[in-house]
């Protein structure tokens, strides 16, 4: 009989070729391709930078204390609002929770869920995003919070050892270096009436410790990457086309009804926040050009945005209803610059002050 | 942790370096026992305390088994750990499965009852590591092994990390006695260890991740009718997905093993140039269909009592196998179709002489495609979140929607064909050999060659930290 005292007798084959030095020369090979592909990376404009992972997102998320300043929202929120220049004007760092593509709903009400939390949010109200019914914007939002709840001691220490890579490494950057992304960039003809999601243009922009972004110099000066990102956004603005197996009425009514139901949940839950002391301020930041004009067409001010201010009774803070906040100019008609972003939150701060002094 | 993260690389760099630099083997197992602990731990630490209650208590039955002075005695305590070991898996992994089925069965007769929803967090790997420390008690009871007298040795058998989570399912009568004392590296055993951990990694995040769960997710997740050449492109893609993912894995646990010193068998064996079903589940996945094989299918009779019988017989261990998968009737009817192309083949065999007609290669050819497209028809009920989505998709994969939604780029299209026809030749040119054959008549600059590729795509694949498929099991 085997017995756990017996020897085992079965043994792995072990291909006769010299391994050490095979592992050797692959090992070697490696480290010169990988290197030759990092100067490739900064020939082409790459810096080290982080990558904005939902790890990132999570470690972010621990830093909320009840009394914290937290920035929710979508891209702008991140690209716009300077971390240095609000902890000067408020007297605290905000942590930034917004999440670019996303509808930030689930993350406030994520928030206000914790009893405990009496801080205030600033949120940008993108309204397409803001009252998107389903699909990748709400995804996005409830795997960040999936991940912040489930998140292991081993993807903690991933993410560290990730950070010190990044800041040293431009190969490393995940939304333009990887092969799936490089693979994206292969152009090949799609059928007619492929529903295929349009690309997302690249963001060129660098993320520090903070998930705070800035925009790349390349991406703020007029030239192709410009070019790229700014007609990259007209494709993305559009709506969606209705699924094929659902009648468009029946379709349009649901989301009629699932729209009307954010708008609910979105004024309850401002409310709930604010019997505890907290506070929601919504900012619509700067946004020119063709996407302004989209988003001016879709969502008109008077429509979503008055309707979340009036119902929830939080403070609104619209760009262009103010000289000093409205002169600026997103060179990628969604963005502002990265030296403009500073000089924005500079001048949006008092507006945040007065709104959070309001009422106490 | 995940084979395919940072957190594994530095852990596995240090456990594999401490280890070799240990000079005594009772040291080195405690290293062993440690590290596969916090290889566990980091993920949940308070399941691992029930990995060691599970551990503790079947190393006691064990020696109970060993013990016992009678027949009635020994079979009793086995089934004591069957028992606790069943129980603890059914509770974690199918409790809400089996109230929301006792709720409808118990609606059709007209009893309203309303269960409460049990808030359990499934532990991973639970259905490989109850299998590991099971295969003990089994074992023991069978005669097959001997009890250790070492808690440490059973334990580190059970938990150790390459194979704790995601298999193979490694039975302790094959583990222990490799911990009776030290092994010795053979001539280029550390470097194919690497070898094959390199070819794991490669599978699980380039070929899984990057060229095929994509198109295997959009399609899967589409809620309407498709056409049938995106329907075939993601159950190729998911078919493509599940082997290199679960295959991956299993290829890093036999490497990383091997860097340590430890033999572990093949878990796949080309299985998709398996000529029948029989063949299929000789290469699939081969831990799960010898334990089944050991464990159920021959204490319930297997084929001795006749056609019948041994029908019967199949369709159950098939069922079981499709449930161990998941608390889900549609892992059920994956387990199903492969339990009832298996009997059909019995059937056949009963009719008809398989040897005289498998002689020719025109012949295996077809059998093969055949039993390669039931397979993918199969992996629709596997993959599918319900059986409406199921039956959507093999209605597009039979041409039911003409007009269905066109899902997939040209460029994913070619992924998923490229992929999918690589693999295919792979299988078909080694499913008579192995890979370690293969790579032992290829030139040094090839194997070099491809391996220093494979590293590279997986640098170039950083993003890709998804858990592998076969953890949620």
């Amino acid at each position: 009989m085997p017995s756990s005292t017996s020897n085992f007798d079965f043994r792995r084959v072990i291909p006769d070729l010299p391994w050490r030095r095979l592992a050797l020369t692959a090992a070697l090979l490696t480290a010169v391709a990988a290197v030759a592909w990092e100067v490739r990376a900064r020939r082409l404009g790459y810096a080290p930078t982080h990558n904005d992972t939902s790890d990132f997102w999570a470690q972010e998320r621990r830093k909320v204390q009840p009394d914290s300043i937290v920035v929710i929202g979508d891209s702008r929120a991140i690209f716009d609002v300077d971390l240095d220049a609000l902890e000067q004007s408020l007297g605290k760092r905000p942590v930034q929770l917004a999440l670019p593509g996303t509808c930030a709903y689930p993350i406030l009400a994520d928030l206000v869920a914790d009893e405990k939390f009496h801080g205030t949010v600033i949120a940008s109200l993108l309204p397409a995003l803001w009252l998107a019914p389903e699909g990748s914007p709400i995804d996005e939002s409830l795997a960040a919070l999936k991940r912040f709840r489930t998140q292991t001691a081993a993807q903690r220490a991933s993410h560290e050892l990730a950070l010190l890579l990044e800041q040293n490494l431009a190969c490393l950057k995940q939304e333009d270096l990887t092969l799936k992304q490089l693979l994206k960039r292969i152009e090949i003809k799609n059928r007619p009436g492929a529903l295929v999601a349009p690309k997302l243009p690249p963001y060129f922009q660098t993320t520090d410790r903070d998930r705070r972004m800035r925009m790349a110099e390349a991406c703020a000066k007029p030239g192709p990457l410009q070019d790229r990102v700014k007609f990259g956004w007209l494709e993305l603005f559009q709506p969606p086309p209705p699924p094929s197996w659902i009648p468009k009425e029946e379709f349009m009514k649901a989301v009629g009804l699932a729209v009307e139901q954010r708008f609910k949940d979105t004024a309850a839950t401002v409310k709930k926040l604010q019997a505890r002391g907290g506070k929601v301020i919504f900012v619509r930041f700067p946004h020119t050009g063709e996407v302004k004009k989209i988003e001016d067409q879709a969502t008109p001010r008077a429509g979503p945005w008055d309707r979340i201010i009036r119902e929830s009774g939080a403070p609104g803070i619209y760009y262009s209803d103010y000289p000093e906040l409205s002169g600026f100019d997103c060179p990628e008609w969604s963005h502002l610059s990265a030296a403009d972003s500073v000089e924005f939150t500079k001048r949006l701060a008092p507006h945040l002050q007065r709104a959070m002094a309001a009422g106490r | 942790m995940l084979f395919n993260s940072l957190t594994f690389v530095v852990f596995f760099v240090v456990v594999v370096g401490t280890y070799w630099l240990l000079r005594g083997w009772e040291a080195r197992k405690n290293l062993l026992l440690v590290a596969s602990y916090v290889f566990y731990g980091a993920w949940n630490p308070p399941f691992a305390l029930l990995l060691f209650a599970t551990t503790a208590l079947d190393f006691y039955l064990g020696s109970r088994i060993a013990g016992a002075s009678t027949p009635g005695t020994r079979k009793a305590w086995m089934w004591a750990s069957v028992a606790s070991n069943l129980s603890m898996l059914g509770f974690f992994k199918y409790g809400n499965f089996l109230l929301a089925n006792t709720q409808w069965l118990l609606e059709r007769a007209g009893v309203h009852y309303q269960p409460p929803h049990l808030d359990v967090f499934l532990p991973i790997g639970i259905s490989f590591y109850t299998f590991h420390s099971l295969s003990y008690t089994l074992d023991v009871y069978r005669g097959v092994c001997a009890p250790t007298k070492s808690l440490r040795d059973f334990t580190l058998a059970v938990s150790f990390f390459p194979q704790l989570v995601a298999g193979p399912i490694v039975r302790a009568a094959d583990f222990l006695p490799q911990l009776v004392s030290a092994p010795a590296l053979r001539p280029g055993q550390f470097g194919w260890g690497l070898m094959l951990m390199t070819l794991g990694l490669f599978q699980k995040t380039v070929l899984a991740d990057t060229l095929l769960s994509g198109s295997a997710d959009t399609v899967f997740g589409h809620g309407g009718p498709l056409q049938w050449l995106d329907a075939w492109a993601g159950v190729l893609a998911f078919s493509g997905q599940i082997f290199f993912d679960f295959a991956g894995y299993s290829t890093c646990a036999i490497g990383a093993a091997l860097c340590l010193g430890f033999h572990l068998k093949d878990n796949f064996r080309f299985p998709y140039a398996a000529v029948g079903f029989s063949d299929f589940w000789r290469r699939w996945h081969i831990s799960l269909s010898t334990f089944l094989r050991d464990f159920l299918y021959i204490p319930l009779g297997g084929n001795r009592h006749g056609t019948a019988r041994s029908a019967v017989n199949l369709m159950l261990v098939m069922f079981i196998g499709g449930l161990w998968h998941g608390a889900a009737w549609t892992f059920v009817v994956w387990g199903v179709i492969h339990g009832v192309f298996l009997v059909l083949e019995r059937l056949l065999d009963w009719f008809i002489n398989k040897a005289q007609i498998n002689r020719t290669r025109a012949v295996q050819f077809l059998v093969g495609g055949g039993t390669f497209v039931v397979v993918c028809f199969a992996w629709v009920f596997f993959r599918a979140a319900d059986f409406t989505t199921a039956a959507r998709l093999i209605r597009a994969m039979v041409g039911a929607f003409p007009h269905g939604d066109a899902l997939l780029g040209t460029r994913e299209l070619w992924q998923v064909g490229l992929v999918t026809a690589g693999l295919l030749f792979a299988h078909s040119r080694l499913r008579n050999t192995s890979l370690e054959a293969m790579v032992a008549t290829k030139p040094r600059w090839l194997v070099v060659g491809v391996w220093t590729v494979m590293l590279c795509a997986i640098l170039l694949n950083q993003d890709s930290g998804n858990a592998f498929i076969y953890f949620q099991f």
